[in-house]
């Protein structure tokens, strides 16, 4: 015969178990924090300060004239173009109070639509040493409009007056 | 049972509440962590840069006697480097030989935009 005394301790000690995984449940989960990582604010702020810097670069100091940016992508890959204008532009991201800044790192790109219609993407600056392409880059670009073909570029570049792309990849090392 | 002593549950039912309190009032700290995640990731998004760059790169067009390459070049870049439709029109208004009026459409799939202006 089955005894029914002592039912309600039986129901109290559910209850009290319910209880503890309930606090144990809203300690943990009060106590952690789910992020995916919190690089997307380093990284607004990043693709910010380029983006300003390439528009900065692409005002003319007087109307009319020609900005430092058309200055070097006109240019090219010659001597006063890309590397100076990676240079130039790293500069001016780093002009800021405090400690220098010195892990930033770019690598300016090129792209302009061929004699053939299509569009092709070039590396305006040389190549960074110590890219690896696995980096957590921002890229920010740039239109420019161009008269004729800047020096030392592919040969299948048109001549006409045409508008390129100057992309800067911008990352901390 | 009977012989319980009573006195005293409603100081510990308060301190129950408290503690109850307390946690929610933890977890609501924990959810603001992601604010600035969030913040980030609109601005992000948002392709202000791309937009005013996209107006001046349309104005120097106009700038430049409205050669009919540069805006193919523009097209044809924005789609392919920029991931955005681009599409605009400028003609010169009847009454003005100098002001044009610009009508602007540009979609990269999150953000629409269309403007007309008169340059």
């Amino acid at each position: 015969m089955v005894n029914n005394a002592g039912q309600l301790y039986t129901m109290e000690g559910v209850a009290a178990g319910l209880i503890m995984l309930l606090t144990a449940y809203i300690v943990v989960s009060t106590t952690s924090i789910y992020t995916t990582g919190d690089t997307h604010i380093p990284d607004m702020q990043l693709e910010q300060l380029g983006s300003d810097v390439l528009a900065m670069m692409d005002t003319p100091d007087i109307d009319g004239g020609t900005s430092e940016l058309v200055g070097f992508v006109k240019k090219g890959t010659g001597i006063g173009g890309g590397n100076d204008l990676q240079d130039e532009f790293l500069a001016n991201c780093k002009m800021r109070s405090g400690d220098p800044d010195d892990n930033l790192r770019a690598q300016v790109y090129l792209s302009y639509r061929t004699l053939g219609g299509s569009v092709n993407t070039t590396l305006l600056s040389s190549p960074d040493p110590w890219f690896t392409g696995r980096e957590n880059t921002v890229r920010v670009t740039r239109w420019v409009q161009l008269s004729q073909q800047p020096g030392d570029m592919p040969g299948d570049m048109r001549t006409d007056p045409q508008a390129v792309l100057v992309e800067v990849l911008l990352w901390r090392a | 049972m009977a012989c319980m002593n009573e006195d005293g549950q409603w100081i510990v039912l308060m301190g129950l509440l408290v503690a109850v309190a307390l946690f929610f009032l933890a977890l609501i700290i924990n959810q603001s962590a992601l604010v600035g995640q969030t913040t980030a990731e609109g601005v992000l998004e948002f392709p202000k840069n791309d937009i005013r760059d996209l107006r001046s790169a349309v104005f120097d067009y106009i700038d430049a006697s409205c050669d009919s390459g540069v805006k193919e070049d523009i097209v044809a870049i924005s789609l392919e480097r920029k991931n955005a439709v681009v599409s605009f029109t400028a003609d010169v208004t009847p009454w003005d030989n100098n002001l044009y009026m610009v009508d602007l459409h540009y979609n990269n799939g999150v953000t629409v935009y269309n403007e007309t202006v008169y340059y």
